[in-house]
């Protein structure tokens, strides 16, 4: 046990360190000068370059420049933005957690929706339901999910008028951002009718959560089914029938928690999906995360924060990724690390 | 039906005669397949095939409905766009540069994919390891954010964004290839090679390589259709293919301007790459099922 969990703390730290490099080679890499991607201020004169080159240790060699970019890093002292001069560590807090809250309802949805129908398929392999289910979900899984976000707005939002555009709340409700979670901080927020505002951001929330959630759902089922059949072919299934078990004791105690265990891990290659999903989807919908953030970061040519984003980002899904993984390890410690199901 | 006597068969059907057999009898799987067929005919031969040229402006035919609507005309079999170019010209030249180009990525990620896996596969103690990890943490970032790197760097563009999801799609093959060589590597046929002094690559391209290509043409199709969704995508949000280049994001998203007055600009698009993913996943599917049933005989 704390073998392991040594095990993914040294993981984990050389995985973050290796992302670290990557975004400090991005300071040579991008065409502008190195001073300019890492502190975002394009230096007036020569002096003021030569202040910087010296300040950020430009003019020594790699590794010093490498560790002193570190402990800038730790010190939260992250440059800003090029473009707007914001200081980058406070936007991304701002943008980060609206894309969480988007993933984790996506998430939620994708869970609550996409086990129990995999489940159920599963159960009844090769039926006219399962059928039935299995097209609808490989029809939704090559659903190109851009294309579903503009069919949405275009129906539910601009033909009907049922749900709103764009943003995560109507621009009438002053909520200062607290936490960054929009959620959070209605109720954190004073002077403000809760119940009202609550509604209005679940309004906001339902068409982008529906877009992202739609794939992953459909591929949810099917890993989930692929996974139901073959633990119900296993050895074990016959034993515990023969037995003389109900088929519900069967299902709740030897197939679903032998079936969710090969899940999670795959799980874990879903959030990839979702994020890349979720940036996307947030450009459409002008939802203030950090995917919209990047592409008019992108868009602009910001370098600095086009940096510190890539760290952000990624760091974000290492760190839900090898979560998911020492979790899985935990409780099911005879696992093979790199056993996984298929589709 | 058991084989009694094995000399007296007439015939005896291959490993991929046998696939094919239980493929074709899943007849989703086959009209799958035609559509497939049919891209792949626009992806060789569209400029053979398209009516018009895909770039050419007609002024004086802009935003005509598609045909089988009420003012449309059968000039133009999809309509045209706002600057009066024919839609069915663009889609199937859109489906050349987007299909083309996904084949062309898959391919080199396969390749490059297939020989680090090996390596990986056939490595073992710390320097496995090492590799291992460091395969996992490059395929937990998104797709999206190693585009936005890469366009960062070199520039927005076609070929860049292919960069971009080749160094994407390669991990998945490394890992599907590593966690299969190691698991042959332990059976008794590549022991009795060993024994007979077989050195690595020859163990790997006589004995690994011919029990992989199955895997590989599965993983290969899933490759395809995340390959093909996401070069649509970098092209949709400008990323990727630039604008008088037809390609099926792009001209989806030229279509939007004009979306409120010429939906179909919008929707026909968007069904194309919809039936092109979904007939990759359908063969891929087909194939899959095909070749579990084979093994399981």
């Amino acid at each position: 046990m704390i073998r392991i969990l040594f095990r993914y703390t040294i993981l984990f730290s050389l995985t973050l360190l290796s992302l670290s490099a990557l975004s400090f080679s991005l300071i040579y890499l991008f065409p502008a000068e190195p001073v300019t991607t890492l502190t975002g201020i394009t230096p007036q004169n020569l002096i003021q370059h030569e202040a910087l080159m010296n300040q950020y240790h430009l003019n020594n060699s790699v590794i010093v420049q490498f560790a002193d970019y570190l402990s800038e890093l730790f010190a939260g002292n992250w440059g800003v933005s090029l473009i707007s001069g914001q200081p980058l560590s406070k936007e991304i807090m701002l943008a980060l957690p609206a894309t969480i809250e988007l993933s984790a309802c996506a998430m939620f949805i994708v869970v609550l929706v996409g086990i129990p129908l995999g489940c159920y398929s599963g159960l009844r392999a090769y039926s006219a339901t399962d059928f039935t289910i299995n097209s609808i979900s490989v029809t939704a899984y090559s659903v190109p999910v851009f294309w579903l976000a503009v069919l949405f707005i275009l129906t539910f939002s601009l033909q009907f008028g049922w749900l709103p555009l764009s943003g995560r709340i109507n621009l009438l409700f002053d909520i200062p951002p607290k936490t960054g979670f929009l959620m959070i901080d209605i109720l954190l927020a004073d002077n403000v009718d809760k119940a009202a505002a609550f509604s209005d951001a679940l309004l906001h929330l339902i068409l982008p959560v529906l877009s992202i959630a739609f794939m992953s759902t459909a591929s949810m089922i099917r890993i989930t089914r692929r996974s139901i059949i073959d633990v119900l072919n296993k050895p074990f299934i016959i034993a515990a029938r023969s037995k003389g078990l109900s088929s519900k004791q069967i299902f709740f105690r030897h197939v679903l928690r032998n079936a969710l265990l090969p899940i999670l891990p795959l799980m874990a290659m879903q959030i990839t999906t979702l994020i890349t999903n979720a940036m996307i989807v947030e450009t459409l919908f002008s939802w203030p995360g950090i995917g919209n953030w990047l592409i008019q970061a992108i868009y602009q040519r910001d370098y600095s924060a086009l940096r510190m984003g890539m760290l952000a980002v990624s760091t974000l899904v290492v760190m839900i990724t090898i979560a998911i993984d020492l979790f899985n390890r935990l409780i099911d410690p005879s696992r093979e690390k790199y056993e996984s199901v298929t589709i | 039906m058991s084989r009694f006597s094995l000399y007296d068969d007439e015939a005896h059907p291959s490993p991929w005669q046998h696939t094919w057999r239980a493929f074709k009898s899943s007849h989703i799987a086959l009209v799958g397949l035609a559509v497939l067929l049919l891209f792949v005919f626009f992806a060789f031969f569209a400029p053979l095939v398209a009516p018009y040229n895909p770039a050419y402006q007609n002024t004086e035919a802009l935003l005509i409905p598609p045909s089988w609507a009420p003012n449309g005309s059968i000039t133009h079999l999809f309509g045209t766009d706002a600057l009066g170019r024919d839609l069915f010209s663009r889609i199937m030249y859109g489906c050349r540069v987007t299909f083309g180009t996904s084949l062309l990525v898959v391919i080199i990620a396969m390749l490059v994919g297939v020989t680090i896996g090996t390596v990986a596969g056939m490595l073992s103690g710390v320097r496995s390891s090492v590799v291992n990890h460091l395969l996992d943490a490059l395929m937990a970032i998104p797709t999206l954010l190693i585009a936005i790197i890469i366009v960062g760097i070199l520039g927005s563009g076609l070929v860049n964004s292919m960069w971009a999801i080749t160094l994407a799609l390669i991990p998945q093959f490394v890992h599907h290839t590593r966690s299969f060589v190691r698991g042959e590597m332990k059976k008794d046929y590549i022991q009795s090679s060993t024994l007979d002094g077989a050195s690595n690559l020859q163990l790997f391209y006589h004995s690994i390589l011919p029990n992989m290509i199955e895997m590989l043409v599965v993983q290969g199709t899933l490759a395809l259709s995340i390959a093909v969704i996401d070069i649509s995508a970098l092209g949709f949000l400008n990323l990727g293919a630039q604008a008088p280049l037809p390609e099926l994001g792009a001209i989806l998203a030229t279509g939007l301007d004009a979306g409120y007055l010429a939906p179909w600009n919008i929707a026909i698009p968007g069904v194309t790459i919809f039936l092109m993913v979904l007939s990759i996943t359908i063969v891929g599917d087909g194939l899959r099922s095909a070749l579990r049933k084979r093994v399981n005989r």
